[in-house]
């Protein structure tokens, strides 16, 4: 129990550290393990709906593309995958989203003359880390801060005497 | 200078006249020229932007040409019918798919698109006229089809399924949806008359009319397995390629409207005057005729939306597709009558 005493002006920055090595190990009780993702893709003249769609790392995703007018392509960039559809016959694509970044997806099938602008996006988030670094700044911008303060403190203390009293 | 200028002119006059003009001379001119076969040009565009052009070609029968399709605006598919199996796939703006054929004999063929490029797609389509070069003047015989022909003989309307209000849907109604597989394991503990055993017969008369007879000779029956029993006698005994093709016809030419489920409920369905026939209602499927459907399919609506599709499908592509209609209510075979 000593070196809690003499180390007393370390124990909160320690503290944090500890918790900030814990946070980054181990996985989020949120950021549950990869899902399986169905999603709906409307393709008309000349849009998708979604225009973008959000899935985690891992996850297993499900598009259903269905044409709405004429027929339509889809063309994932990235992943490389493509279908046709034609209205009335939804197509359904099928992969594990283990790349991230943005992808486009795009119509694949001439449609009409506005036909170059029909993309969407699709975003694969590695959500966890991300969420993890940024908590991993703001604590140690906390860290900082209290460092800075009791260190502060310290000096005080050495000035005044208290420190000297206080240790056995 | 003076001198080296008009050089310089002439030499870019030569680079921007001469090389669209050498490369379209050789498409257009020089090729047809040098080849031993007559070209046709046919340039495809949507429906409400012209369509093909020219939509009307004349050939001799025994002469060899070449059709070259090329698309102006979106993109096209191009298939030549009824029954020579031409599909050249689509046509990308700016691509050109070419064929070299030889018509055999004296009559009409329909080149139409079959990429749902536009909403009135359907409408696209042109006319290979064959000429007999013994005998030119004489018409191409028009298409007869003896089993339209007979039900103008027998004065059945084919259009009596379009609904007004004071004529609502015929429908019958049955317990559940009838299945091939249960009707085909009870069919040997039921007594078939004989007009049931019979394919022209079952052709010419509705599943409802054959229930009745049914019923009449297994009074001791249940009403919903002699439903499976007609069912199981309906299924056309199609080889599965033939299923395969007309589920491929289906989904190109038919689901837009009609829905992929025969549910009547495609994207298409929304524009159309009347509503596109519920191909699932087993109940109303089961008033209807094989020979009727098969009508409609091949001569159209009139004046409703439904296309007509006698000069694109051969008569046993038409049959292949009335029965895969019965199979989205239980009756045909088909990826959903299996499953029933
Ligand atoms: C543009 C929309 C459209 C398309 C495409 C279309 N249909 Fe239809 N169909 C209709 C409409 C609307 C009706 C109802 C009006 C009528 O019967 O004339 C109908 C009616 C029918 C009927 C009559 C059913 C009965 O009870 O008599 C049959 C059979 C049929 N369609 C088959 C087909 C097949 C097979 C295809 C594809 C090869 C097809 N249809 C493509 C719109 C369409
Ligand atoms: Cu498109
Ligand atoms: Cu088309």
């Amino acid at each position: 129990m000593r070196w809690l005493h003499t180390a007393r002006i370390w124990r909160l920055p320690l503290l944090i550290g500890l918790l900030t090595l814990a946070w980054l190990v181990f996985p989020f009780p949120g950021a549950k393990a990869a899902t399986t993702r169905h999603i709906t893709l409307d393709a008309s003249q000349f849009a998708f709906s979604p225009g973008r769609v959000h899935v985690n790392q891992g996850d297993r995703v499900v598009f259903t593309v269905a044409a709405q007018d004429v027929v339509h392509g889809f063309y994932l960039d990235g992943y490389g995958l493509k279908t046709r559809v034609e209205p009335g016959v939804s197509q359904q694509i099928e992969f594990v989203a283990d790349k991230t970044g943005k992808f486009r997806y795009r119509c694949s099938v001439n449609c009409g003359s506005l036909h170059p602008f029909m993309i969407g996006e699709l975003v694969v988030g590695s959500n966890t880390p991300f969420w993890r670094a940024t908590g991993l700044i703001v604590l140690a911008a906390i860290g900082m801060l209290v460092y800075l303060w009791q260190s502060g403190r310290v000096q005080e203390m050495k000035q005044d005497g208290t420190l000297q009293s206080s240790t056995p | 200078m003076e001198r080296r200028e008009r050089f310089a002119i002439a030499v870019v006059l030569l680079i921007l006249i001469g090389l669209p003009a050498a490369a379209l001379g050789y498409q257009y001119w020089l090729r047809p020229a040098l080849s031993s076969t007559r070209m046709i040009d046919i340039r495809a565009a949507a429906p409400e932007a012209g369509g093909f052009q020219p939509d009307a070609i004349q050939v001799n029968a025994g002469e060899t040409v070449t059709l070259r399709f090329s698309s102006t605006d979106v993109t096209q598919g191009i298939a030549i019918g009824p029954g020579l199996g031409i599909d050249l796939g689509h046509v990308d703006p700016g691509q050109v798919k070419e064929i070299t054929l030889t018509f055999d004999h004296a009559g009409t063929y329909t080149f139409y698109c079959n990429s749902w490029c536009s909403p009135d797609h359907w409408r696209m389509r042109g006319i290979v006229q064959v000429d007999d070069p013994a005998n030119p003047g004489a018409l191409p015989t028009s298409q007869r089809d003896p089993v339209i022909e007979a039900l103008i003989a027998e004065g059945v309307d084919i259009d009596d399924n379009v609904h007004t209000d004071d004529h609502p849907l015929p429908v019958i109604s049955l317990d559940r949806v009838p299945s091939v597989a249960r009707g085909e394991m009870l069919t040997s503990t039921v007594n078939v008359p004989a007009d049931l055993q019979n394919a022209a017969w079952r052709r010419s008369h509705s599943p409802a009319q054959a229930l009745d007879l049914l019923i009449a000779d297994n009074p001791s029956m249940g009403r919903a397995e002699l439903a499976d029993v007609i069912a199981y006698l309906w299924s056309g005994g199609l080889s599965a390629e033939q299923i395969t093709a007309a589920q491929t016809l289906y989904n190109k030419n038919c689901a837009a409207c009609h829905g992929e489920t025969g549910a009547g409920d495609g994207p298409v369905a929304s524009s159309t005057e009347n509503n596109p026939v519920i191909f699932a209602d087993a109940g109303y499927m089961f008033t209807r005729r094989d020979d009727v459907l098969y009508a409609k399919i091949r001569r159209g609506g009139m004046g409703t939306d439904m296309p007509n599709f006698g000069t694109l499908f051969t008569q046993d592509e038409t049959w292949a597709l009335v029965n895969y209609l019965r199979s989205f209510s239980g009756t045909g075979q088909g990826p959903l009558g299996d499953a029933h």
